[in-house]
């Protein structure tokens, strides 16, 4: 009796449980079960172009600390941690910038900010071959342009000095009008009772800039800084296109690194045990950034 | 007021006015100059995809084509197979948008207004996956998949990418904006499960619907990362992938063939542009919404 009448209650659970299942089976078959494979895989000899494989305990880990692998994971951490730099500066300083000057209401600036969001919208991979065209050593256009003014031909690509500020041009002339459209709705958002009580007081732009937007604004650059910091750790694509890693490893940026022992190599074991290291890198930023950002924002009340 | 006060007054304000009109000019001027320097790749690789080869080798790059060669789009469709690519491109996005979004609007009524015994631990499990990354993972589900017989099939290239945390977070805490009044009188006129998201809560949501949509489609169409992994032969070769080996399937010098590389790289973001165009509003918030959240 008492069993038929909780019936109804439960079977709504069942049913309200059942619309989820599917997420949570896809989740554990393509993104928690491969966690643990690879860290089965970090442990073996495991070589796609042998036929068998064995368990060789730490092996793959000491290579990695403390052997020939070693010089090339601090290489790739040493990219992509300037890699990182690059992306966070031109996204939240460019960003604020681009904000600063896109702040107009009318419908040119509206159509102007369109076209300065637009990058994001194009596949990088289009967008990479066309860099590749203008950073063409011979024929490209901006060597053209900086030979009008007396500079001679720089081999954007192939230099080791440069290949990551390529890189980076590709990667700010994508994120950088998302930046400013992060920044615009925000700065939206603040009151314009500040700003009058601060011309009140007699505050220049500037001081009203330094004392009102930028607090007022902290939230949004945590948010952005924490996402941009993130994603930029797994930048990829524009390094595949652009330079492969090259060149002398100067672009070899984490991702590539892994990508480079999986896929050329054919060394899973290897690649699994970097992957390893560059997944808890990721969760150590993650927790970092969240726990920074926890209590260093100003609400508008 | 005094005379004197009343013209000292009138020229503060006309010296605020002056101000305010220098800056107006700066920001126009700025503006202008951030604009030709954003748009000018965009330029460059339309009018560099309708020159001719000789005309892209010359030593003084031209602005404008001396003549246009339309076929240039024609020869890379044919040569560098990129009919093909497109088909390829077409039919995974689209898988990928209708896994997504299905699976995506079930789990988060299930999270927003369903009731269960460890909704929460379920929904930590779906947010712990958005810290998991393909680039992470990607070697065990590349073995899978080859163990699968996936390899170079739709089926491989979607499956990866066929449950989206992100979409699910998002449209969560959209239907938790919905207040359950709703549903409730919606449940007492009779209507399912089915029923309340299909008549209720996503008419409620349209717009945020649409943007996450939009962007779910521009990541799918635009994804590089997997495809090159799962799809290394040529069979199911998407356009991402198909566009960054043309440097390599046009025999000879890598800069020849700049025009038909240009005429590929145009056809392949033609598509998002359109959109783009079209759904501006949607596109232009869809990323800072999902900031604000």
């Amino acid at each position: 009796m008492k069993e038929k009448r909780m019936n109804p209650r439960k079977v709504s659970a069942v049913k309200d449980f059942i619309c989820v299942v599917p997420v949570l089976i896809f989740l554990a078959i393509f993104t928690y079960y491969p966690i643990a494979e690879l860290f089965r895989i970090s442990f073996t000899d495991w070589n796609l172009l042998k036929d068998t494989w064995q368990y060789v305990g730490f092996k793959n880990w000491q290579w990695l600390f403390n052997g020939s692998g070693t010089r090339y994971l601090w290489n790739s951490l040493r990219v992509t941690v300037l890699y990182s730099i690059g992306e966070l500066t031109v996204t939240i300083v460019g960003g604020m910038i681009f904000a600063l000057i896109f702040n107009r209401m009318n419908k040119a600036f509206s159509a102007m900010r369109a076209i300065v969001f637009m990058p994001k919208y194009v596949a990088m991979s289009s967008a990479a071959v066309v860099f590749l065209w203008i950073l063409n050593t011979d024929t490209g256009i901006l060597n053209y342009l900086l030979s009008l003014v007396g500079i001679s031909a720089v081999d954007w690509l192939g230099d080791r000095n440069t290949a990551l500020i390529s890189v980076l041009m590709l990667t700010g002339w994508r994120c950088i009008g998302y930046g400013m459209m992060v920044y615009l709705s925000a700065m939206m958002g603040i009151s314009a009772d500040y700003y009058e009580a601060a011309s009140l007081d007699g505050a220049s732009s500037f001081q009203k800039f330094v004392s009102i937007t930028l607090p007022m604004l902290s939230p949004t650059t945590l948010f952005l800084f924490v996402t941009t910091f993130i994603s930029s750790m797994k930048v990829f694509q524009s390094v595949d296109i652009l330079t492969q890693g090259g060149p002398y490893r100067s672009t070899e940026v984490f991702v590539y690194n892994i990508y480079r022992y999986a896929m050329v190599d054919f060394r899973m074991d290897r690649a699994a045990t970097v992957a390893i290291f560059f997944f808890v890198l990721l969760l150590l930023v993650t927790v970092a950034t969240m726990k920074i950002s926890n209590g260093r924002i100003t609400y508008d009340s | 007021m005094s005379k004197q006060e009343l013209s000292s007054a009138k020229a503060r304000n006309e010296s605020a006015k002056r101000n305010r009109r220098i800056k107006a000019a700066v920001q126009w001027v700025l503006a202008i100059i951030v604009v030709l320097i954003i748009v000018f790749p965009i330029y460059w690789m339309l009018v560099s995809s309708v020159k001719s080869q000789e005309e892209i080798l010359l030593a003084v790059p031209t602005l404008w084509p001396r003549e246009f060669h339309f076929e240039n789009y024609i020869n890379v469709l044919n040569r560098g197979n990129f009919a093909k690519y497109y088909w390829n491109t077409a039919v995974m996005t689209a898988g990928i948008l209708i896994s997504q979004v299905v699976t995506g609007i079930f789990a988060a009524y299930g999270f927003s207004k369903g009731k269960f015994r460890g909704q929460n631990v379920c929904f930590i499990i779906v947010l712990g996956a958005l810290m998991i990354p393909l680039q992470v993972t990607f070697i065990p589900l590349y073995i899978m998949m080859a163990n699968w017989g996936l390899s170079d099939t739709f089926l491989g290239l979607i499956l990866p990418e066929a449950v989206s945390p992100y979409y699910i977070f998002m449209l969560r805490q959209t239907f938790m904006a919905i207040d359950d009044s709703y549903v409730e009188a919606a449940r007492m006129d009779g209507l399912g499960r089915v029923g309340i998201i299909t008549k209720i809560l996503a008419p409620m949501c349209k717009s945020t619907l649409f943007t996450v949509t939009l962007v779910t489609f521009t990541n799918g169409w635009n994804s590089y990362f997997w495809p090159k992994i799962i799809a290394r032969g040529e069979k199911r070769r998407v356009l991402t992938i198909g566009l960054a080996q043309l440097q390599n399937t046009f025999a000879g010098n890598e800069t020849m063939n700049n025009h038909e590389i240009m005429a590929g790289a145009v056809l392949a973001v033609v598509p998002v542009i359109i959109l783009f165009f079209i759904f501006q509003k949607y596109m232009l918030t869809g990323y800072s919404k999902a900031a604000m959240k």
